[in-house]
């Protein structure tokens, strides 16, 4: 294949315009993404009452929506093609790494877009003190980026599997376990105006070493 | 057969000794006995799961189910040692810090490895065809390692724990009793052999049931 970087480069980029302009379409996931976080956060913004001062325990719901919306939402990347029988097609136009990686920016995309209706809104029902965006900011992209890392991966897997979804859930878990507590710890410390370095190492640590490890076994996904 | 034999009268002899004859540690009391066994099961935890990465990479490299044989077997050993090494860890605990379980990081780092060694069991346990399922669980296996540094070093060490391997162990260095120490290592080589040999009788299995499956047809 003559002018392999820049064809792959071409091929994920046609996935990740493929997975919008799908997703586009109906709407379907992305719909039920946010009303599951919008469900989540009134269930917890309901039991946990009004705590806006106690930002210890809001560090650590907010992250816990958040997972909850990731693992509810995300293992369709992949079950979809599956359902749809368009798995084969779409491994006979680019090579499993491309798929992968396609996927892989569409589901930080479609986190980021959650996000963007989640975090404003938890801030306003939590009545949460205003946060330090820049530290605030910066661990919920590194988190994103391990939630979307582990998803994809997850997701490809699973899809491949007897229950499809049901398994996603607890199977994504341990991995993103270290994201969860580096992440609440991280929010902790910004809440209360400590620096969040440690956190963000470990955070950009794990985000580096579980998308190496996704971009050597997105290979080994499929069989030829 | 004759080392079967010697192996369980290696854990025997050690136990015994142990338990009867080792001075305790000042700080743990009567709950240093827990030394011998605890800690040779955390050990073969973690060397359980990293023969079952080590296989899973191989598989994934060789194509080869027998490496697929190891990486399941260890992990179902692992699970046993892991569930060993928690629930002893936790009446230590009840016993030490008045509690069963307070998410000492210690307790939550081995807490994740159970879930961990039963996500990808969980996931062996649901994919049918026996390439399908080394394939993909040998690449969970992978990437859950990446996730086992992080656990067993990374977060136990950002928080404070009240672990007592600072009381045994202060410097880095084995700082113990000379016949504390023997014993420990005694116990620590039994295990692990004892991890071995029932991991070769598993793979053993494995394999006899994959040649009569193929048999029938």
């Amino acid at each position: 294949m003559p002018n392999g970087t820049s064809s792959s480069a071409a091929a994920v980029w046609a996935i990740l315009r493929k997975e919008c302009r799908s997703e586009w379409r109906t709407r379907y996931g992305l719909n039920a993404a946010l009303l599951f976080a919008v469900t989540s956060l009134t269930a917890v913004s309901f039991a946990a009452g009004r705590i806006g001062n106690r930002t210890d325990i809001l560090s650590g719901l907010f992250w816990i929506v958040l997972l909850f919306a990731t693992l509810a939402s995300m293992s369709h990347a992949f079950v979809r093609e599956v359902e749809g029988r368009t798995m084969l097609m779409l491994r006979l136009v680019a090579a499993p790494t491309e798929i992968a990686t396609g996927k892989l920016l569409f589901n930080l995309l479609f986190l980021a877009v959650v996000e963007v209706v989640l975090v404003p809104l938890f801030m306003i029902l939590m009545a949460a003190p205003p946060p330090h965006w820049g530290p605030f900011l910066a661990l919920l992209a590194l988190g994103t980026v391990s939630l979307a890392a582990s998803s994809t991966l997850v997701g490809a897997v699973i899809a491949q599997t007897r229950g499809r979804g049901a398994l996603f859930a607890g199977i994504s878990l341990p991995l993103l376990l270290p994201v969860l507590a580096a992440a609440v710890g991280g929010t902790r410390e910004m809440w209360v105006g400590h620096p969040v370095a440690s956190s963000l190492r470990l955070l950009a640590a794990y985000a580096v070493a579980l998308l190496a490890a996704s971009l050597l076994l997105y290979d080994h996904l499929w069989e030829d | 057969m004759v080392w079967r034999v010697m192996l369980f009268a290696w854990i025997a002899a050690a136990m015994s000794v142990a338990l009867l004859k080792a001075p305790l540690v000042p700080v743990l009391q009567e709950t240093t006995r827990i030394l011998y066994f605890h800690i040779p099961s955390a050990w073969v935890t973690v060397v359980a799961l990293g023969w079952s990465m080590l296989h899973s990479i191989l598989y994934l490299v060789r194509r080869d189910l027998r490496h697929d044989d190891q990486a399941a077997a260890a992990a179902e050993l692992g699970l046993l040692f892991c569930i060993v090494a928690t629930v002893s860890g936790s009446l230590w605990a009840k016993a030490m810090w008045g509690a069963y379980w307070n998410w000492d990081p210690r307790e939550t780092s081995i807490f994740f490895i159970l879930l961990l060694y039963a996500a990808y069991l969980a996931l062996r346990g649901s994919i049918e065809g026996d390439e399908k399922r080394a394939r993909l669980s040998a690449v969970y296996s992978v990437v859950a390692f990446v996730a086992v540094p992080f656990l067993i070093f990374v977060v136990p060490r950002m928080y404070e724990s009240l672990h007592p391997d600072p009381i045994i162990n202060k410097t880095g260095k084995i700082d113990m009793d000379p016949m504390i120490k023997w014993c420990f290592f005694a116990m620590l080589g039994g295990f692990t052999v004892l991890f071995f040999w029932l991991q070769s009788l598993r793979v053993r299995v494995a394999g006899l049931e994959r040649r009569q499956h193929l048999a029938r047809g």
